[in-house]
Order: structure tokens, then C-alpha cells, then sequence
């Protein structure tokens, strides 16, 4: 049951309406059923997965303040669930065995839903705990809530402890929460299915298939695969926000118009919010602050490992540690040049150099996104090397259009440009469309308009899994 | 104190004309941010001979917050 699929929105629904007329001092444990049922319907074993971690995380950091050992023994087992979910999730048959009639499988206690999400948050929680930063919590009920919640089981946000958990007790929901988490729910589905699964036919023909169209071909590609990626995933956060809105939660924002970042450090501040403040509070902060007296070396030191951990968080694989040496390279090379790109840009202070600026770190973007979306790093090097040579096809019909516009018919390269139009129309107007969608005023209007773009233009085929949701 | 202060302020941020004042904080200098930060913090520590523990470190955002703790 992915949050595409109709289903969903039937669950949806249904938990939402209970959730709304029951008494207050119930919404956390009809809340919790929820989520488990939502997990147990993915498959058994994630949810059995789900509830050992929280229970283990749950009863060590009771511990964890006195016991050094119990602490290293949490993040032991946490961060061992993270690698074995990355290294297991790269096979696809697993060792099956039959107990009592159900059919279990060893590999899906490892590649659970959401396993390498939420153990980031029993980490943060049990590392709060152990520093005194927040007291362990005293309700099985909430702390299985915070780890399960369904609207973000699946690929976050990711919620540090004391965003979450102080919040369980006081959640109350209005009707105007209810109209704004159903407007961004459906902002989030017109993302995914209007815009993302529109340009999967074209990413995936250079991707997956031929690599050796002409330079401008596999660049538009590249370019079309990080608005893709960028649609599918901000368009699961707008669900997982607007769906966790309608019963009564506030998750942390992902997303803040990232593809118009005028640097990569910029850039970071605005894609994946929540995995990037993650990894600094717990990573890049820790270890600078161990090594601050080597001053702009400790920074380089911290960049580096945050990175490299953050590409094997994605998936135990070279295309991702190449990943994430780019955005290594990038961050280096801007907290070595800070000061004079700050005085260019206040010399040069025009739309020019700024829109000069964010095609640039567009571009870097993009270019890192070929190892991300590549199957191997030689397919990669493959499809850079391609982008260098014979940049202009022969042909622009068929060594150009044709290959994105997957058909070769007329009405294919009709549907390639009305994807391309609609997204970046989008992507132009995204800061108004937001905007709207969080404010109350013009409500049936906008559910109506929303609506019908999704019916006309949308991709159905029940419930094309997002990207995230692979790591 | 906050005319030393201003000197490691200029040193870091590579700036000999930066002004600070007791309300100036990391929203008003374009260079103050996650990977200059504790960059920032060594050169407090070395330069009036304190140690900060992680928890104050994280807690700093201006420098009224820094001046409370040398």
C-alpha cells in the first residue's frame, strides 16, 4: 500500500474520521494500531522488525544514562540494522521458510519498511537521552507511535525526538487541518503522478536502456531525472505532511525549493531537510567539534565523512559513494572560495549572476544525480563520457525527441512536451502553488482544479512506488 | 571583550571591515553558517583561553549568547 494507491486513500479516510470524533486520550493508540496495520499489510516481517527495534530502543534508553556500554550496544544494534538493511535490500530472492503456514522470509526482517528511517530516529532518541538532553519516554504507546507513525514510516521526514513526542499529548485537529492536510495531500499526488511518473518513460530510456544517444539526449536526461526525483519525492512528503495534517500532527518540512539554490551549501539547506539536519547534529557536528583545533581541515574532514556516510546510508555501493565524493568536491571547494564568491555576488548583485549561478549548481546537481540514478558506476562514467562526445545528433527528430519521447509516435512527443511544460511551469510558479495550498482561502477551487489535472494528465497504474522508499 | 571578539570574528570570516554588536547573530553574517561555525568556536577558545562543552557549542547563535560564556 503505497500513498499513491487508491487503497491508501481508503485507509486514509477511514483512520482520519475515527480519528477525529474519538476522545483525545485515545487518538495515540488508534493511532499506533494504524500504523502497525498499515506496516503488517506491506508485509509481516517489517512490522515484526518495527516492533522489536522499538521495544529494544524503548527499554535501553532507560539504561543508556548510567551504562556507557548499553549505549554503544544501542547504537550498535541500530546502525548494524541500517547496513544489513542496505546490504540485504541488493538481493532480490531471499531464503524463504515455512512456519505454521506462514511463509516467512529472512531477507524481509532486514529490508523492513522504513528500517533505515526510523533507526535513525531511535539513534537521535537514545543519543538525547543518553546526554541528558530530553528525559526517556515514559509511554510505550508514544514512543511506538513515534517510531511507526504511517504517514512517515516510509521515507521520513526523519523527526528528532523533541519535535515529535512532546507534541503526542497535545494534538488537537480543526476542520481547518483537515482542509489544509487534504489540499497538500493532493498537491503531493499531483507531484507524483502528473509531473514525476511522466518523466520516468524518458529517464529510464537513457538510463536503462540505450546509452548512446547523442551528448544533449543523456544530458536532458540527467536534467530530467533530478526534476524527477525531485517531484516524486517532495510530492511523498506533501502526502506524508497532509496526511499526518488531517490527524493532527505537524511533520518538519523537506523541502524548500531546492532546484533554485545559488550553491550547493544552499542547496543542502533545501533538499532533505530533515536527513541533512540529521547528519549534522549527529555526525558532522560531533566529529568537527572533536577536531576543531585543525580549523578549516576539521570542516573538510566533517564534509567528508558526513557524506561518504550519507551515500552508504542510500545504498552499500560505489555509484553512491561517487555520489556523494561529488557533493564532497562541491561543499570543499565552496568553504574554500566562500569569501570571494561572497564578493561577487555582491558585485555582481543582478538577476544575471544569480540565475548564472543557480544553472551552475543545477548543473553540479545533476551531474552527481547520474551515479545516484545509474545501476553501476561504469554505466555512469558511460553516460558522462557520451554527454562530452557527439553533443548534437545528426537527426534531431530521431536522435533527440524520439528517445525521450519513448513511442515514436506523434502523440508520445505530444505527451513528452505537455510533461516537460507542466513541470516546469511548476517548478516556475512553485513558491504561489504552495503558497495556495497551505491557506484555506479558495479551497474547492483549488481541490476541483487539482483534481482534474490529476484525471487528465495523471499516470494511473495503481500505485508506482516512489523512489525513497527503496533505502 | 567585544572589541577581541569583533578581531576573530574579522579573522574568520575573512572580512577586516565586519562590525559586530551584542545582537549580531549567525542570520545577519552571510559567512556564518554549520561549516564555518566551529571554526568560529576554535578561534574563540584559543584566543581567550576557554573550552566549551558540545552542548554550549550548539547552543550558540549570536553573540550575546557567546559573550555570556567567556
Amino acid at each position: 500500500m503505497t500513498l499513491n494507491s487508491p487503497l491508501f486513500f481508503l485507509f486514509l479516510f477511514i483512520v482520519v474520521f475515527i480519528n477525529y470524533f474519538i476522545s483525545k486520550s485515545l487518538r495515540a493508540t488508534l493511532l499506533v494500531a494504524a500504523s502497525f496495520l498499515f506496516i503488517g499489510y506491506y508485509n509481516i516481517e517489517s512490522l515484526i522488525t518495527l516492533v522489536v527495534f522499538s521495544l529494544l530502543n524503548f527499554f535501553l534508553a532507560k539504561k543508556v544514562i548510567a551504562n556507557r556500554s548499553l549505549y554503544v550496544l544501542a547504537l550498535f544494534l541500530n546502525i548494524s540494522a541500517i547496513l544489513l538493511f542496505n546490504y540485504f535490500s541488493k538481493i532480490t530472492n531471499g531464503l524463504g521458510v515455512s512456519i505454521s503456514g506462514f511463509q516467512f522470509s529472512f531477507t524481509h526482517f532486514f529490508i523492513a519498511l522504513g528500517l533505515s528511517f526510523y533507526s535513525l530516529q531511535n539513534i537521535a532518541y537514545i543519543t538525547e537521552v543518553r546526554f541528558k538532553r530530553i528525559q526517556s519516554e515514559s509511554s510505550l504507546i508514544n514512543y511506538l507511535l513515534y517510531c511507526s507513525f504511517f504517514p512517515k514510516v516510509i521515507s521520513g521526514p526523519v523527526m528528532l525526538p523533541n519535535e515529535f513526542l512532546p507534541r503526542i499529548s497535545s494534538v488537537t485537529i480543526t476542520k481547518s487541518d483537515l482542509i489544509i492536510g487534504f489540499k497538500r495531500l493532493l498537491l503531493g499526488l499531483f507531484k507524483k503522478i502528473v509531473i514525476a511518473d511522466r518523466l520516468v518513460a524518458a529517464v529510464s530510456s537513457v538510463f536503462d536502456f540505450n546509452s548512446d544517444y547523442a551528448g544533449i539526449t543523456t544530458i536532458t536526461a540527467a536534467y530530467l531525472f533530478t526534476i524527477q526525483m525531485y517531484f516524486d519525492f517532495s510530492g511523498y512528503t506533501d502526502m506524508a505532511m497532509g496526511a499526518a495534517k488531517m490527524l493532527g500532527f505537524e511533520l518538519k518540512e523537506n523541502f524548500d525549493t531546492p532546484l533554485r539554490s545559488s550553491s550547493v551549501t544552499e542547496f543542502w539547506r533545501r533538499w532533505h531537510i530533515s536527513l541533512i539536519a540529521w547528519f549534522t547534529k549527529y555526525i558532522y557536528y560531533p566529529l568537527v567539534y572533536r577536531l576543531r583545533d585543525y580549523k578549516k581541515y576539521a570542516a573538510l574532514a566533517g564534509i567528508a565523512v558526513t557524506f561518504i556516510l550519507s551515500g552508504l546510508w542510500h545504498r552499500i555501493g560505489f555509484t553512491f559513494i561517487c555520489w556523494a565524493l561529488c557533493h564532497v568536491f562541491y561543499l570543499s571547494f565552496e568553504l574554500l572560495t566562500k569569501r570571494s564568491r561572497l564578493n561577487l555576488s555582491e558585485k555582481f548583485n543582478n538577476i544575471f549572476y544569480k540565475s548564472f549561478t543557480v544553472f551552475l549548481v543545477f548543473n553540479a546537481v545533476c551531474f552527481s544525480n547520474i551515479f545516484f540514478r545509474a545501476e553501476s558506476v561504469e554505466k555512469a562514467i558511460h553516460l558522462i563520457k557520451n554527454s562530452c562526445t557527439h553533443f548534437i545528433p545528426a537527426d534531431w527528430l530521431s536522435g533527440y525527441i524520439a528517445p525521450l519521447a519513448v513511442g515514436g509516435h506523434q502523440v508520445d512527443e505530444f505527451n513528452f512536451f505537455t510533461s516537460i511544460f507542466i513541470a516546469l511551469f511548476v517548478l516556475l510558479f512553485e513558491k504561489k502553488i504552495n503558497r495556495l495550498a497551505l491557506k484555506e482561502n479558495y479551497s474547492i477551487l483549488y481541490v476541483v482544479l487539482i483534481m482534474l489535472l490529476i484525471m487528465v494528465f495523471g499516470i494511473f497504474n495503481s500505485g508506482t512506488r516512489f523512489i525513497y522508499m527503496q533505502f | 571583550m567585544l572589541e577581541k571578539l569583533q578581531q576573530v570574528f574579522r579573522k574568520v570570516f575573512e572580512d577586516d571591515n565586519l562590525i559586530i554588536t551584542q545582537s549580531t547573530s549567525a542570520s545577519h553574517i552571510k559567512m556564518w553558517d554549520s561549516l564555518t561555525h566551529l571554526q568560529l568556536i576554535a578561534e574563540i577558545e584559543a584566543e581567550f583561553k576557554v573550552k566549551f562543552t558540545f552542548d554550549q557549542v550548539m547552543m550558540f547563535n549570536s553573540v550575546a549568547d557567546i559573550l555570556k560564556l567567556i
